[in-house]
């Protein structure tokens, strides 16, 4: 009975939709993992879409390049609405745009029939199980955390070229508030109250750079990973029919998914090249004014 | 922490991987498609501008040149009657001249005629007259012969 059991797990593969991607194999000590493989299989699209753009470019556009220009001329309409300004959109829209390209080919590859289908059998603790070959990009922790913590790092050095490093230090270190105590104290008595508090927003502004990384990432994440799981789930009832409207929500969910991680970064983006102090104090300025 | 990077198998090394993946996926998208086209479309929005301008332009030049056109017409229609009628006053005042001459000289021709005639019949008259005395005297000879 015991062998039956046996045979049969080891005729049956199991499956299981794990948490994090699963190894394919081994480069010089770094496993190559299924997401990693659609990731490059992802820039392999892109590159290829790019290059198809670069060498049928012309003034009278034809369908790929009306679509793509339709793409980017939205794109831009949609960073403008954030950032409100023309020269930060220019700045900024390069890297937003690669980002939404980047996740949207990664979410929409990892929907294609053979992601999560073809793969190998492993055997793992007496069990034979289906390792699939690709796994989308974004339902990797590692994916979204990187381009996460690429785009807040990326995000501050923008603040440090646009406003300067003594403004984005005061900004989680405010010094300035601190020295505020003493140089106005004689004017404004409840400085003294108030300075601290400005110190310790901006070491919760410091905490809010990791939640930013901890937010973008997760929510990516989560969002994919689960749609995997939906779809795996709504296979796993019924494999036929069924899945498809859950597979055109995952398309729409992808679409989404990229478009919410672009513009939070390009909103981080404007948000670091913005000089808080000085609208505070033309604030207060006003303020004084009115009185 | 650990538990965490456990969970899901987060290796730094991974994180590499994925941000050269998009550094590279930036330069394509970037220096392949978006840089060129936004240039291609910079320069067609520009280009479409100027030949937007340059048709207004062109729409009031023509409207000019018309306006322009239509003003020469007119003063060329006046001007060519002016001429016309100029002429039409010199022709007339020529054909008078010349009618007058015609007359005068006609007139001259027929005091001339005349007096050629006059002089013609005078001469023819002179010639008859000698004609007719040498007849006469042919037929007074005649006569005398005859009598002898």
């Amino acid at each position: 009975m015991e062998n039956n059991s046996t045979q049969l797990n080891i005729q049956q593969p199991t499956h299981e939709v794990t948490i994090f991607a699963e190894p394919i194999f081994n480069v010089g000590g770094l496993q190559i993992t299924n997401s990693l493989l659609t990731s490059w299989l992802a820039l392999l699209v892109i590159v290829a879409i790019s290059l198809a753009i670069r060498l049928k470019i012309q003034k009278i556009p034809n369908k790929l390049q009306n679509i793509f220009e339709l793409v980017l001329e939205g794109a831009m309409g949609l960073v403008d609405q954030v950032t409100n300004d023309r020269k930060i959109t220019d700045k900024i829209f390069p890297i937003v745009f690669s980002l939404f390209m980047f996740i949207l080919v990664n979410n929409w590859l990892g929907l294609l029939p053979f992601v999560g289908s073809v793969g190998f059998n492993v055997l793992e603790e007496g069990h034979t199980v289906f390792v699939p070959l690709f796994r989308s990009g974004t339902a990797d922790i590692n994916m979204t955390l990187a381009l996460s913590i690429m785009i807040v790092i990326a995000s501050n050095i923008f603040g440090i070229l646009t406003i300067g490093v003594w403004k984005i230090f005061n900004k989680y270190v405010n010094l300035k508030a601190l020295g505020d105590i003493f140089t106005k104290v004689k004017h404004d008595k409840s400085i003294v109250i108030v300075s601290p508090i400005s110190f310790f927003v901006g070491v919760l502004e410091l905490l809010g750079e990791f939640a930013k990384v901890a937010s973008l990432s997760f929510r990516l994440f989560g969002n994919v990973f689960a749609g995997e799981v939906l779809l795996a789930s709504m296979g796993a009832i019924f494999l036929y029919v069924l899945p498809g409207p859950f597979l055109f929500l995952e398309v729409f969910v992808g679409l989404i998914q990229a478009l919410i991680f672009s513009l939070l970064a390009s909103v981080y983006f404007t948000i670091a090249a913005q000089d808080h102090s000085e609208h505070e104090e033309e604030h207060s300025e006003k303020q004084l004014a009115s009185v | 922490m650990q538990d965490f990077i456990n969970t899901f198998h987060i290796d730094w090394r991974l994180m590499i991987a994925q941000m050269i993946n998009f550094g590279l996926v930036f330069v394509a998208l970037y220096f392949l498609a978006a840089k060129p086209l936004r240039n291609l479309i910079k320069d067609r929005t520009a280009e479409i501008e100027t030949g937007l301008n340059d048709a207004k332009t062109n729409a009031i030049l023509l409207e000019q040149t018309k306006r322009e056109y239509a003003d020469a017409l007119s003063k060329a229609r006046i001007e060519a009657q002016k001429v016309f009628e100029e002429g039409k006053k010199e022709a007339l005042v020529k054909k008078e001249t010349m009618l007058n001459d015609a007359r005068a000289e006609v007139s001259t021709m027929i005091e001339n005629g005349k007096i050629v005639l006059e002089a013609e019949k005078a001469k023819m008259v002179n010639d008859a007259k000698r004609e007719l005395a040498s007849l006469a005297i042919l037929a007074a000879q005649k006569i005398i012969e005859e009598k002898k």
